[in-house]
């Protein structure tokens, strides 16, 4: 059973009296362990697709099947349970909390589970931040850190969980080039050592390049769906 | 839970300038009620105080013909006790009534004194010096010789009374009178003791003698005017009050007598009581101007922090423990701020307390001895004030964070995330 299915999702936006059509009829299935793109120019609907497969929006028509629940039936305390234990985002701004340290900011996603013991936090923390390559930096504040730096903390973040999909909404798009290679390198690292499913959204050719199956959204639909050799 | 006071903690640190003006706000307006209500506080219960020791004590009995002619003196509606059984029996009845600590009689009645000039009128009553001495603050005020002694001719006179009639400590004078039959007569007396206590009523208008001395020669023999009973709490009267009214329906002596609580039918106290409510609402309001800063502060973070909030919606935060965070945040400010409030306001009431701040000695010379007003207030330090006004502070400002918390917390997170 694939770990994500859409069925004819479309997303309708209204902007004053005007009705914008977002998505006009997504179907697609991921499996577990992908690690995909969706590539495509401004406005063509990635972000609106990666927040319906976040749970942060619910189709206005069509059907999104996470894991079995079919998330527009869930209820928004059940939504915001399925996003914390089994999502985790990376945001392009990296959005850490700039009061934190950057062990405390991946600390939180652990907390926020809250049932994992203070000593398996600790662990799972540090691994992570290693993993990444940030284990020198644990106590630094997001302000001492570089682009770079602040994405992996934001990865960091988003698979101390070890959740069964990350979902990126164009990491690399503050990053210049060479450091967005070692993010994606990292990605795909992390990819290929914790089996985690990835979807992350560009419009950079380069780093689309990176995934294994790529998507091209045009105008709210998918246009193109291939793998990459 | 404990990520959420960990991050709303840390979070006061972002803007470590908005925070402490916030709290100072918060801090400014608790002491200034912990200061008003302390000195408002001291005002009316001195007020209280003076009413139930020189007026009404916690229960008054009195005729109800006399009630009604109260401020003529009249001593044609005696309190005799039951059924003319006297005051001592009738006292007897009273103190077995748990909660009854101490039964005061007094004999308030007109006099007169003859100088050279004019004729000085004046109230004289007749009391148990030793009663008198424990229930009221007199002793404080002899400022010269000693209380009345029962068996003894004597009497104890005000400052300005003595000033007035031109006697002092020592000497002796006549005083002129009615009896209860209507009978002029005129007896003389030795002056023991001055009193200046600062209220018109006690150091101008009276003079002090003992009770049976004001019994003999008024011809009231066992009886009073007024009977004041001193309970064991005057603020919670309503057990002890059911059961005098009690006794006095039992010895069929309701009809005759007024069984009178020191909070009813005073117009003074009744206005004071409402005034009590007044200020209820003025320290809420207080409370409030300080904490429209961290209303302000709070609109101004949730503005701030709106691309975070979408983040932690991301995370997987509901919007209930959002809501929660931001509430957090202004509950903490509102704890130091009210903490330090407490203690900046007590540290002033202290320092004021010491030296007075009202002194309304001159205003008080042409109003009406019935006024019984220190005339300096001094505000007082209770422990229930400075809880009372830190509670009052951390709540006002908890519901005041509640309105820009829910903001973010009904924030559409994928907005949220767009934003700058």
């Amino acid at each position: 059973m694939s770990l994500l299915k859409l069925q004819g999702v479309k997303k309708i936006y209204q902007q004053g009296r005007v009705e914008v059509e977002a998505l006009r009829g997504i179907d697609l299935e991921i499996e577990a362990g992908e690690f995909t793109s969706i590539g495509g120019p401004s406005g063509s609907g990635k972000t609106t697709l990666l927040n319906m497969i976040g749970c942060l929006h619910r189709p206005t028509i069509g059907q999104i099947i996470f894991d079995g629940d079919e998330i527009e039936k869930l209820p928004k305390e059940e939504l915001a349970m399925l996003r914390r234990h089994n999502l985790g985002f990376i945001f392009q701004d990296y959005n850490l909390i700039p009061v934190l340290t950057v062990y405390e900011n991946v600390e939180l996603a652990l907390r926020l589970l809250g049932d994992v013991e203070k000593k398996e936090i600790k662990e799972r923390v540090v691994n992570i931040l290693k993993s990444v390559g940030l284990g020198d930096y644990i106590n630094r504040k997001p302000n001492e850190l570089s682009g770079g730096q602040k994405q992996r903390v934001s990865i960091a973040r988003a698979l101390v969980k070890e959740p069964k999909l990350v979902l990126a909404d164009e990491p690399t798009a503050n990053l210049d080039s060479k450091t967005s290679e070692d993010v994606l390198e990292v990605m795909l690292e992390m990819n290929q050592k914790l089996t985690t499913t990835f979807i992350f959204s560009t419009h950079d050719p380069q780093v689309m390049e990176y995934a294994k199956r790529l998507l091209t959204l045009k105008d709210g639909k998918i246009i193109e769906d291939r793998k990459n050799s | 839970m404990s990520y959420l006071i960990d991050l709303a903690t840390k979070n006061l640190f972002r803007n470590k300038l908005r925070s402490f003006i916030s709290i100072l706000a918060i801090a400014l307006s608790v002491a200034l009620v912990v200061f008003v209500k302390g000195l408002v506080g001291a005002f009316i219960d001195n007020m209280y105080s003076l009413h139930i020791q020189y007026q009404a004590g916690d229960i008054k009995i009195i005729d109800q013909e006399y009630q009604k002619k109260e401020r003529l003196l009249s001593l044609n509606y005696p309190v005799d006790g039951f059924n003319g059984g006297g005051i001592k029996a009738m006292e007897g009845e009273l103190k077995r009534i748990k909660g009854i600590k101490r039964v005061i009689p007094r004999i308030k009645f007109g006099a007169a004194i003859s100088t050279e000039d004019e004729m000085i009128r004046m109230m004289g009553w007749g009391v148990e010096a030793s009663k008198e001495l424990e229930f009221t603050n007199i002793k404080d005020k002899l400022v010269e010789g000693r209380m009345v002694r029962r068996g003894q001719r004597e009497v104890v006179m005000g400052a300005d009374l003595l000033k007035k009639i031109g006697l002092k400590v020592g000497d002796k004078t006549t005083i002129l009178y009615q009896t209860s039959f209507a009978s002029f007569k005129g007896s003389t007396f030795k002056i023991v003791g001055k009193i200046k206590s600062g209220l018109k009523l006690l150091d101008e208008e009276l003079f002090y003698l003992p009770l049976d001395q004001a019994q003999k020669i008024l011809e009231m023999p066992d009886m009073a005017t007024d009977l004041l009973l001193e309970t064991d709490n005057y603020r919670d009267l309503e057990g002890v009050l059911a059961k005098v009214e009690q006794l006095f329906k039992d010895k069929s002596a309701d009809q005759r007598y007024s069984i009178i609580p020191w909070d009813k039918g005073y117009s003074m106290i009744g206005m004071l009581k409402v005034g009590e409510k007044i200020y209820n609402g003025i320290y809420i309001f207080l409370v409030i101007l300080g904490a429209f800063v961290v209303i302000n502060t709070m609109i101004m973070i949730v503005k701030e922090r709106t691309k975070e909030v979408g983040m932690m919606t991301a995370l997987g935060v509901k919007s209930k423990e959002i809501l929660s965070m931001f509430i957090i945040e202004g509950i903490i400010m509102g704890m130091v701020g009210s903490f330090l409030g407490v203690i900046v306001g007590a540290l002033i009431t202290k320092l004021t307390a010491i030296t007075g701040i009202i002194d309304y000695s001159k205003a008080m010379k042409g109003v009406s001895g019935n006024i019984l007003m220190n005339p300096i207030i001094r505000p007082e330090v209770d422990l229930s004030n400075l809880l009372y006004a830190f509670i009052l502070g951390v709540v006002v400002t908890a519901i005041t964070a509640i309105i820009p918390a829910r903001k973010a917390a009904k924030l559409d997170p994928t907005e949220a995330l767009r934003s700058n």
